[in-house]
């Protein structure tokens, strides 16, 4: 073999003669195309404003097509000490996500010995946001969907979205991907206005977002029954973070099953 | 290496359990604000770095070193190990010696901190010379603080107690230039107290150390007393 | 001029690809990595008996799956990046599987635009004993006790699941794979020829063979 890097991957002369290098600079025979697609991907995020917090949650699966693939994603991910990211689509790309804010992470926070800012909620969005649509401007997107949970600096709850074409907007009830059509008008149900998410209790908001969870789980055929759940809250001066792992979906209704014969006359 | 003789006191203790970094902050100014401009400062989560001398120097260094830590766990996904980044940062400094368009650097770095195998602490000079160490001592206060350190048992030492010790030796080592204010300023770094980070020491800890070092000296000063009265 | 200056397109379309059953199990000495020996151009076999097992370093080895050229060029990359990693070892360290395995990340993420790789990284290192890492095409990493991977793969999701069983013992390891892959092989098209094996233990490397008839029975 030639051990020089230059030839790597390549037929050795002797054989072929000549190497064509139309081959390698084909450029002009094939287009450089970025927008890929999902390989393995997660499904809904969904996530909730009340009274005093915001809860967001995600399943574990990560499905290869329709191949049920990966069990154990986790993709709610915790950014600095009161700020989650929850990330659906492609999980390649949810790891770049992952390392992006650790990287920001190190320079915000441990780089600066003087202790002068907090990362918050709002900062991570106005950042991925900037991430995403910058890739979308190259034509090479990210391929997912994020919701950003957390606080402001005046420690009102804070929840906004923005996926792989650089979209943004906030709303007291989120979801990504399937849970957007699934999951956004049951949790609307209980505050149709935004302003009124003052309105919503904590336990309120855990038992709208487990619901949705499960009607997802009946519905979106790339779910999974495990789920992680995040429930911040600011309470007398203080963030408190609930971060549940390895919770499943209950509450399942199928008995009625036995009664469903046929699908229109009858039959015995 | 004048910029790092004369440079304020800058120590670093390895534990059996991780690192403590301390400096001796003179106060130049009564203008500034106390408790702030930090000195010590972070290369990496895991990796803190003292320096005395000329101190943008010190910033440019600690500049190269998250350069290299980053660049590292970029590719492997791990944080830097700490022998690793001083081979690189060695380089760097050394490289600085070689040409005549550039001066070497006017710091002594005293870097230390935890990774997979264990805390490491390392002292580094502006020829890129660097050597291990289980205390490290430079600047003013140079002699005086690295032969209490040769005191210390490191084998025992927990990285709680030698926060106290640190506080102790800095002390020790501004006796010469007592004319002059200093504030301290201490940092830490072990998987048990800070889970492997590397942070200044809590405030109330930091307290307790320096309330640790006044009384030391003060028996010292009663002991001295002493023999002065039997003589 | 020659067989290789042909049009670019049609290189990547009639491109010798490992349609392939591999896999890499955990186990109470290290780990071992099972591997089917054929290769295709199509419905053509280009090789009956291929080595799909790769070492990238003393006892890191990977199974490649996916472009038999990307994969190749994958893997001679990433071993260059850890002779150069290893060389700045202290002495008597080795690299370990997780970087080992972060790299390959590194290299079939960032190309994802050309790369065709699903690979799988299993490595025996000091610190974490046996550890296999599952890198499918769109560069994600993945950390599992056993891994599967390439086309035929899908026929013994189930099968794996239902018996597969932690710190196996060496020969229950071993007949754990050959019946697996045997299966994989028996259900796909894109499988065949020889099962592979090769044994990462605190020991060194250690390589098997099972024939047709053999794992046939």
């Amino acid at each position: 073999m030639n051990h020089d890097p230059f030839y790597w991957g390549r037929p050795s002369d002797e054989t072929y003669g000549h190497y064509n290098h139309a081959i390698a600079n084909a450029k002009s025979q094939i287009p450089t195309s970025h927008t890929q697609q999902p390989i393995i991907t997660g499904t809904s995020v969904l996530a909730l404003k009340f009274k005093n917090g915001v809860a967001i949650a995600a399943d574990n699966m990560g499905s290869y097509g329709s191949l049920l693939r990966f069990n154990n994603i986790e993709r709610l991910i915790r950014v600095g000490t009161e700020t989650i990211v929850g990330i659906s689509g492609d999980i390649s790309d949810l790891q770049y996500i992952e390392r992006l804010l650790h990287q920001l992470q190190t320079e915000e926070e441990v780089y600066d010995s003087d202790g002068g800012h907090n990362l918050r909620a709002p900062h991570v969005h106005e950042y991925l946001s900037r991430v995403m649509y910058n890739r979308r401007l190259k034509m090479d997107p990210l391929w997912n969907a994020i919701i950003v949970a957390g606080f402001s600096d005046d420690r009102t709850p804070f929840l906004r979205y923005v996926d792989l074409l650089g979209v943004t907007y906030g709303s007291l009830a989120l979801a990504t991907g399937f849970g957007a059509h699934l999951a956004v008008p049951l949790l609307r149900k209980l505050v149709p206005y935004d302003a009124d998410y003052e309105k919503v209790s904590e336990e309120q908001a855990r038992v709208a977002i487990a619901d949705s969870l499960r009607v997802l789980y009946y519905r979106d055929a790339r779910s999974s029954d495990k789920y992680t759940f995040a429930v911040l809250t600011f309470e007398n001066d203080k963030i408190n973070v609930d971060y549940k792992q390895d919770l499943k979906v209950e509450n399942q209704s199928w008995r009625f099953a036995e009664n469903l014969i046929g699908y229109g006359s009858k039959q015995q | 290496m004048k910029a790092v003789e004369n440079g304020s006191t800058s120590i670093g203790i390895k534990a059996k359990d991780g690192v403590v970094l301390a400096v001796e902050k003179i106060v130049n100014s009564k203008l500034l604000v106390p408790g702030k401009n930090k000195r010590i400062q972070t290369i990496d989560r895991h990796i803190g770095v003292a320096y005395s001398g000329l101190l943008p120097d010190g910033r440019h260094f600690v500049n190269r070193g998250r350069d290299e830590a980053s660049t590292y766990s970029n590719m492997y996904k791990e944080p830097v190990s700490i022998p690793h980044l001083m081979d690189r940062l060695g380089l760097y400094v050394q490289n600085y010696t070689c040409y005549n368009s550039v001066r070497p650097f006017g710091v002594v770095s005293i870097v230390g901190g935890v990774d997979a195998n264990g805390p490491h602490l390392y002292m580094i000079e502006p020829s890129g010379t660097y050597w291990g160490y289980t205390g490290a001592a430079t600047g003013k206060g140079r002699q005086t603080a690295k032969s209490e350190l040769e005191k210390l048992n490191f084998e025992e030492l927990t990285v709680r107690e030698a926060v106290k010790h640190a506080a102790r030796i800095i002390r020790q080592a501004h006796e010469d230039n007592k004319d002059k204010d200093y504030e301290l300023e201490i940092t830490w770094c072990s998987l048990e107290e800070t889970g492997g980070q590397h942070q200044f020491v809590p405030e109330d800890l930091l307290q307790e150390a320096i309330k640790f070092a006044q009384e030391e000296d003060d028996e010292d000063d009663e002991d001295e007393e002493d023999t002065e009265m039997a003589t | 001029m020659n067989g290789i200056s042909v049009d670019i397109n049609h290189l990547k379309k009639g491109e010798v690809s490992l349609g392939t059953s591999i896999m890499a199990v955990t186990y109470k000495d290290g780990v071992i990595l099972g591997a089917d020996s054929r290769t295709t151009t199509g419905t053509y076999i280009a090789n009956r008996v291929t080595d799909k097992l790769t070492q990238i370093h003393d006892t890191i080895y990977c199974c490649r799956s996916g472009s038999a050229a990307d994969t190749q060029a994958v893997a001679d990359i990433v071993k260059y990046y850890l002779q150069m990693h290893a060389s700045q070892l202290p002495p008597g360290e080795t690299p370990t599987t997780k970087v080992a395995a972060s790299v390959f990340q590194e290299i079939c993420y960032t190309n994802k635009d050309g790369l065709t790789a699903g690979i799988i990284c299993a490595g025996y290192d000091k610190k974490n004993k046996g550890s296999v890492y599952s890198i499918p095409i769109g560069g994600s990493i993945h950390q599992q006790e056993y891994a599967i991977a390439g086309s035929g793969s899908t026929f013994i999701y189930g099968w794996c699941d239902k018996n597969y069983k932690r710190d196996m013992e060496r020969d229950e390891c071993i007949t754990f794979i050959k019946t697996a892959l045997s299966e994989a092989i028996k259900w796909d098209g894109s499988s065949g020829g020889v099962v592979r094996m090769v044994l990462l233990t605190e020991k060194g490397v250690e390589r098997l063979i099972f024939y047709p008839d053999e794992y046939q029975a």
